[in-house]
C-alpha cells in the first residue's frame, strides 16, 4: 500500500462507520489520480508520491468537521425543550393539588438541606482555622513528647503536650539557624487591673516581642518593631481600651496591674481582637518577663509550663530542625534526663528517649486533638454532625419516594395519555425528574432561610462564631444547589422510573383497582422509622446520662456556695482575706460559713508526684482550713478535722479513701504520709479519712487526694468558699456589700459552685442539645411521612372499608385493620435500631464517663413505647376518619 | 415545504448529482464541478453537503459495486429524489419568474 496509513486510521477513528467506506473510496481515488497525474511530467515519481500523500493527509484533515463526526451521534435529541413549559405547568398544578403532601416533602427536604448546609459551614469553619496568618506555613508549635511514668499505658506510653520549658524559646532563637523568630504564649492568667476608679480582674496573655511580627493580628496603633522594648508595656484590644479609657486615646496611658505585686504598665499598642477562627485568643498582652517566677523558670529545664511558637526561615529543612532540637535537649537537659531515667519507677526501655520535641505547623493545631489546647477540636465531631445531617436527609428522601409512589395511582392516567399521544419513556422520566427537582429547588430556598434562622443557635451549640458573609453565602448556595440536584435526582429517580413504566393500554382501559402494589415503600418506612428510633434511643440515653451526672450525689454539698477568688495572689495576704471575711461574716445571718481553699472544683487542681518506699505515687492536693469539711458537707469517716488550736496541725493531712487504698494502709490514723519525700522526718501525720467525693469530673474515677494546711508546700487560700443560707440572691448581695466594705480596691468576682461543676459537662450538654434537636426534626419529618402514607393507605382502602362496614364491621375492627401493619413496621424498625444505637452510644458517648448510668431494658422499652405511641397517634387520624365515613358515600359509585 | 430552501452550494451539488445520474458520487461531483463551472471545491464540503441533502430528503444514497480502483472500496452513489427534482424545478422557475421582472436593459453606444 502506498497511501498514508496514519491518516486513514485517523479517518476511521472519527468517521461514523456508515459513511466510512464511501469517503475512504473517494479519498483513495483522488490519491491514485494524484499519483498518475501527467500534468507535470518534469516531476519525479518519488515527488509525486510524496505530494499525493500530503494531499491525502490534508483532505482527511478537512473531513474532520462537525458535519461528519457528529453525524448520527446526537441526531435525535430527546430533551424536547418544547415540552418544558408543559412540564412546568403540570408540576405546579400537581403541587397545588396535593398541598399537604407537597408540604410534607418540601418541609422534610428543606430541613435536611438546612442541616446539610449548616454542617458544611461547620466543616468549612474548621478548615479555615488559623488560615489568616501570612506566615502560617512557617510557624510551628513546639510540643513535648516524653515517656509518661505516671500513666503506665502500654499502648501509648508517651505524653504529648504543648506546654514546654520557659527557657526554650530564647534558646532556640539563639542557637538554631532555622529559627527566625520565636514567641511564648501563656494566656488565661487572671490579674487585677486598676485605672482610676475602675478595678476589674482581667485575663492576660504573656507573649514575646516576636508575637507581633510572626502572627498576622493587625496592630491598630503602635509599631511591631518598637513594642515590648520595655518590660512594663501592655498591648490591649479596642474593647479593653474602651472599657478603661472610654473615648480617650489609650496610647501612652499608664495602668496599674496587680499580679502578686502592683506595677504600672504603659499602653504602647492597640491590637485587633483575634477572630473566632484563631487558635490563639487574647484580650491583653504583656511581656513574658512579667510572669511569676520568670527568672527561676528560665533556668529550670524541668518545669514545663510555657507554650512556644517558632517561625522557621522560608527554606528551613525540617529534618535538620528536628535533629537540632535533639541537640538542644542533649546540651541543656542530658544530665537531668539521665537522673529521671534512673529514678523512674517503671522500667524505661533503653531505646526510648525520655524527652523529644515535636512540632506542628500552625494551621494543623486546631484539629490535632492528641495535644490539648484551648480551642482544639476533634475531627470526629464533623463526622457525627455530618452523619446526623445525612440521616435527616435520608429520612426526607424516603418521605419523598414513598409519597410519590403511593400517590402515583392518581397519575397513571396522565402517564397513559402522554404515552398514547407519543411521549417516549425518556420524556416521562425527564418530566418526573423535573418535578422532583422543582420541589427540591423550592426546598432549597426554604432551607437557606432556615440556615439564616438557625445559625445563631447553631453557633451556640457548636461553640463557634460562624458569620454568613456574602462570599460565604454564595458558596453555600452553590453547595446547596449541588446537593439539591443530587437529592432531587436521587429521590426522584425511583418514582419517575416507576411511573414511566405503566403500560398505557392497561392504564387507560380503566379496569384497574384503585390500590397500588408498591412493595418498595414498606422497607423504606421501616428504614425511616429505624433511623428515627436510633436517634430517639441515643438522645434518651444522652439525656439520662446528663440527668445522672447533674443529680448524682457528689459526696459534698455544692448548693448555695459562692466561689470567690481572694484577688491577693499566692501570698499570706490571701489567708488574711479569708480570715477577715470570716470574722466579718459572723455578724451576718445570711452567711452560714466561710472557708478557704487553693482552688475550687473544676477550676484547676494541683497534683503531686513523689516516691514512697521506691514506689511512684501521685495524689491531688487541696489547701484547706478547719472550716473546709463542714462548709462543703464532706463526710469524715475516721479521725478528726483540722483544729486551729493545735499548732502541729499546720503539717498534718486528711486523706480520702482512695488514697488509703492506694497506700494499702489498714490503720490510716497511725500512718504518716511522706509526700514531700522528707529524708529526715516520716512525713505528715494522717489525722482523718474522708469518704470519697467527686472533686474531679465524673469522667474520672476517685483518685488519691489529701487536704493540708501546710502553707509553704501546698499553697495559700486563694479561693474563698462562702455558703449562704436562705435566698441566694439576697445572700449574694450581702456578700458583695461586705466585700466592697472590706476591700474597695479589689474586684468582686464570684461564681456558684453548682454552676462551675455543671460547666464541666458543657460540651456534653451541647451534644445532647444537638442530638435532641436532630431527633426532634427526624421524628417530625418521619411522622409527617407516616401521616401522609397512612392517609393514602386509608384512601386506597375506602371501598374495602365501606364493604366491611356494610357487612357489619364496627369501628374498632376497622381501626385495628388499618393500624396493624404500621405497628408491625414500627416494631420491626425498633428491633433494628436498638442494637445499633446501643453499640453507638457505648462506643462513642458513654466511654468518656467513668460513672455511667446503667443501660437497662426499660430505656429501650420506654423509647419504643414512645415511638409506637407517636406512630399510632400519627396514623390514627386517618384510620378514625376512614372508619367514620358513611359506607353509602363510598359505595354509591360502584 | 415552505421552510425548506437550498443554499447556493447545495443547489450546485444537487444539480451535479442530477447531471451525473448513476455516476454521482463524491469525487465525480468534485471533478464535474471543476470541469463545468471551473470551481475548485473541497471533497469534504461536497460530502457534508450531500449528507445534508440526504437528511432533507432531496437525495438518497446506496453503495455501488466494488471495483479494482479505489483500493477496492465501493462508491456511495447519490440519486436525486422526486422531492429533490421538484425542489430544483421550483427554484429554477422562481428564478426565471424573477428574471423576467428585470427590465431588459439595452446597451446604448453613444
Amino acid at each position: 500500500m502506498k497511501e498514508n496509513r496514519l491518516s486513514l486510521r485517523f479517518l476511521r477513528w472519527f468517521c461514523p462507520p456508515a459513511l466510512y467506506e464511501g469517503i475512504e473510496g473517494d479519498l483513495l481515488e483522488q490519491f491514485e489520480c494524484d499519483l498518475k497525474s501527467s500534468d507535470h511530467s518534469e516531476w519525479s515519481d518519488d515527488y509525486k508520491l510524496r505530494r499525493a500523500k500530503r494531499r491525502l493527509a490534508w483532505n482527511v484533515l478537512k473531513f474532520f468537521r462537525l458535519g461528519i463526526f457528529l453525524r448520527n451521534r446526537f441526531s435525535n435529541q430527546l430533551i424536547n425543550t418544547m415540552m418544558w413549559g408543559n412540564y412546568m405547568k403540570v408540576a405546579a398544578r400537581n403541587i397545588q393539588k396535593r398541598k399537604f403532601y407537597s408540604f410534607i416533602n418540601a418541609f422534610g427536604l428543606s430541613i435536611g438541606l438546612a442541616f446539610c448546609m449548616l454542617i458544611t459551614l461547620y466543616i468549612q469553619d474548621e478548615k479555615e482555622f488559623d488560615q489568616f496568618h501570612a506566615n502560617k506555613n512557617q510557624i510551628y508549635r513546639i510540643e513535648e513528647k516524653s515517656f509518661d511514668t505516671w500513666r503506665h499505658d502500654e499502648a501509648d506510653p508517651y505524653r504529648k503536650s504543648a506546654w514546654i520549658q520557659t527557657g526554650l524559646a530564647p534558646t532556640l532563637k539563639e542557637e538554631l539557624p532555622e529559627v527566625a523568630a520565636a514567641t511564648r504564649f501563656n494566656e488565661g492568667n487572671r490579674v487585677i487591673f486598676r485605672y482610676g476608679d475602675k478595678v476589674f480582674t482581667e485575663s492576660v496573655a504573656y507573649v514575646d516581642k516576636d508575637f507581633f511580627t510572626m502572627f498576622s493580628f493587625p496592630l491598630l496603633q503602635g509599631s511591631a518593631e518598637r513594642i515590648f522594648m520595655d518590660k512594663l508595656e501592655v498591648v490591649i484590644t479596642p474593647a479593653i481600651a474602651t472599657k478603661y479609657f472610654g473615648d480617650e486615646d489609650p496610647i501612652g496611658k499608664t495602668i496599674e496591674i496587680d499580679n502578686n505585686g502592683k506595677q504600672s504598665f504603659t499602653v504602647t499598642g492597640i491590637i485587633e481582637a483575634p477572630p473566632a477562627q484563631s487558635s490563639l485568643t487574647y484580650a491583653i498582652l504583656i511581656p513574658q518577663e512579667n510572669r511569676n517566677y520568670y527568672d527561676r523558670n528560665m533556668i529550670n529545664w524541668g518545669n514545663f509550663g510555657t507554650p512556644t511558637f517558632v517561625q522557621l526561615r522560608a527554606n528551613a529543612d525540617l529534618t535538620a530542625f528536628k535533629t537540632n532540637l535533639d541537640k538542644v535537649i542533649d546540651k541543656h537537659m542530658s544530665a537531668m534526663l539521665e537522673r529521671w531515667r534512673k529514678e523512674a519507677t517503671v522500667p524505661i526501655p533503653p531505646d526510648v528517649k525520655m524527652l523529644e520535641y515535636e512540632f506542628t505547623v500552625l494551621p494543623q493545631i486546631h484539629l490535632k486533638k492528641e495535644v490539648s489546647w484551648e480551642k482544639v477540636s476533634d475531627p470526629q465531631y464533623a463526622f457525627i454532625l455530618g452523619g446526623i445531617a445525612l440521616l435527616i436527609m435520608l429520612i426526607a428522601c424516603i418521605n419523598y419516594i414513598s409519597l410519590s409512589l403511593t400517590t402515583s395511582a392518581a397519575r397513571r392516567v396522565e402517564v397513559g395519555v402522554r404515552k398514547v399521544v407519543g411521549a417516549q419513556r425518556n420524556q416521562l422520566l425527564y418530566q418526573f425528574s423535573f418535578e422532583s427537582l422543582l420541589l427540591a429547588m423550592s426546598s432549597l430556598v426554604i432551607g437557606f432561610g432556615l440556615v439564616l434562622l438557625f445559625l445563631p443557635s447553631f453557633n451556640e451549640f457548636t461553640n463557634k462564631g460562624i458569620e454568613l458573609t456574602l462570599p460565604k453565602a454564595l458558596q453555600l448556595i452553590s453547595i446547596g444547589l449541588a446537593l439539591t440536584l443530587i437529592t432531587g435526582l436521587l429521590a426522584g429517580s425511583y418514582p419517575s422510573w416507576f411511573l414511566s413504566r405503566f403500560k398505557p393500554a392497561l392504564v387507560l382501559k380503566g379496569g384497574f383497582t384503585s390500590r397500588l402494589q408498591a412493595g418498595f415503600t414498606k422497607p423504606l418506612v421501616v428504614l425511616q422509622f429505624a433511623l428515627s428510633a436510633f436517634l430517639i434511643i441515643c438522645s434518651v440515653m444522652m439525656f439520662r446520662q446528663m440527668r445522672f451526672i447533674t443529680t448524682k450525689d457528689l459526696g459534698y454539698n455544692k448548693e448555695q456556695i459562692l466561689v470567690i477568688p481572694t484577688q491577693s495572689g499566692w501570698t499570706e495576704e490571701s489567708d488574711r482575706v479569708v480570715e477577715q471575711f470570716r470574722t466579718r461574716a459572723q455578724q451576718e445571718s445570711q452567711i452560714v460559713s466561710v472557708s478557704g481553699t487553693s482552688s475550687s472544683f473544676s477550676q484547676g487542681y494541683s497534683r503531686y508526684g513523689f516516691k514512697v518506699k521506691g514506689e511512684q505515687k501521685s495524689a491531688y492536693v487541696y489547701a484547706a482550713d478547719p472550716n473546709y469539711i463542714s462548709t462543703l458537707g464532706i463526710q469524715l469517716l475516721e479521725g478528726r478535722n483540722f483544729d486551729p488550736a493545735i499548732a502541729a496541725d499546720s503539717d498534718v493531712v486528711i486523706v480520702n479513701e482512695a488514697l488509703v487504698k492506694d497506700m494499702k494502709w489498714t490503720d490510716p490514723l497511725n500512718e504518716y504520709y511522706n509526700w514531700r519525700e522528707d529524708s529526715v522526718g516520716m512525713g505528715s501525720r494522717v489525722i482523718g479519712v474522708v469518704k470519697d467525693y467527686h472533686f474531679l469530673s465524673l469522667e474520672q474515677n476517685f483518685e488519691p487526694m489529701f487536704l493540708s494546711m501546710n502553707k509553704s508546700s501546698v499553697g495559700y487560700l486563694t479561693t474563698m468558699l462562702v455558703k449562704v443560707g436562705g435566698d441566694v440572691s439576697v445572700g449574694l448581695e450581702r456578700v458583695k456589700s461586705i466585700w466592697k466594705e472590706l476591700y474597695p480596691d479589689k474586684p468582686f468576682d464570684y461564681t456558684f459552685m453548682d454552676q462551675d461543676v455543671a460547666n464541666q459537662y458543657a460540651s456534653y450538654k451541647r451534644w445532647m442539645s444537638i442530638m435532641g434537636l436532630a431527633t426532634g426534626f427526624a421524628i417530625l419529618i418521619s411522622c409527617l411521612g407516616l401521616f401522609g402514607l397512612a392517609g393514602i393507605n386509608a384512601v386506597n382502602r375506602t371501598k374495602e372499608i365501606g364493604i366491611r362496614k356494610v357487612m357489619g364491621a364496627d369501628m374498632q375492627t376497622i381501626f385495628i385493620l388499618l393500624n396493624k401493619q404500621f405497628i408491625v413496621l414500627a416494631v420491626l424498625a425498633f428491633a433494628m435500631a436498638a442494637p445499633l444505637s446501643w453499640w453507638f452510644i457505648t462506643k462513642w458517648y458513654m466511654k468518656d464517663f467513668t460513672f455511667q448510668v446503667p443501660l437497662s431494658w426499660d430505656l429501650f422499652a420506654l423509647s419504643m413505647g414512645a415511638g409506637l405511641l407517636l406512630a399510632l397517634a400519627t396514623v390514627s387520624y386517618h384510620a378514625i376518619k376512614a372508619a367514620l365515613i358513611n359506607p353509602a358515600e363510598t359505595l354509591k359509585y360502584e | 415545504m415552505s421552510k425548506e430552501f437550498l443554499g447556493e452550494f447545495e443547489e450546485l451539488v444537487l444539480t451535479m448529482a442530477g447531471i451525473l445520474q448513476e455516476e454521482a458520487y463524491g469525487n465525480a461531483i468534485v471533478s464535474e464541478i471543476k470541469q463545468r463551472v471551473g470551481r475548485d471545491v473541497n471533497l469534504s464540503a461536497v460530502h457534508v453537503t450531500l449528507y445534508r441533502l440526504e437528511d432533507k430528503g432531496f437525495v438518497k444514497s446506496k453503495m455501488g459495486g466494488a471495483t479494482n480502483q479505489r483500493g477496492g472500496r465501493r462508491k456511495r452513489i447519490f440519486t436525486v429524489t422526486n422531492a429533490g427534482l421538484a425542489m430544483l424545478r421550483n427554484m429554477k422557475e422562481a428564478r426565471m419568474d424573477l428574471w423576467k421582472l428585470i427590465p431588459q436593459l439595452k446597451m446604448v453606444i453613444v
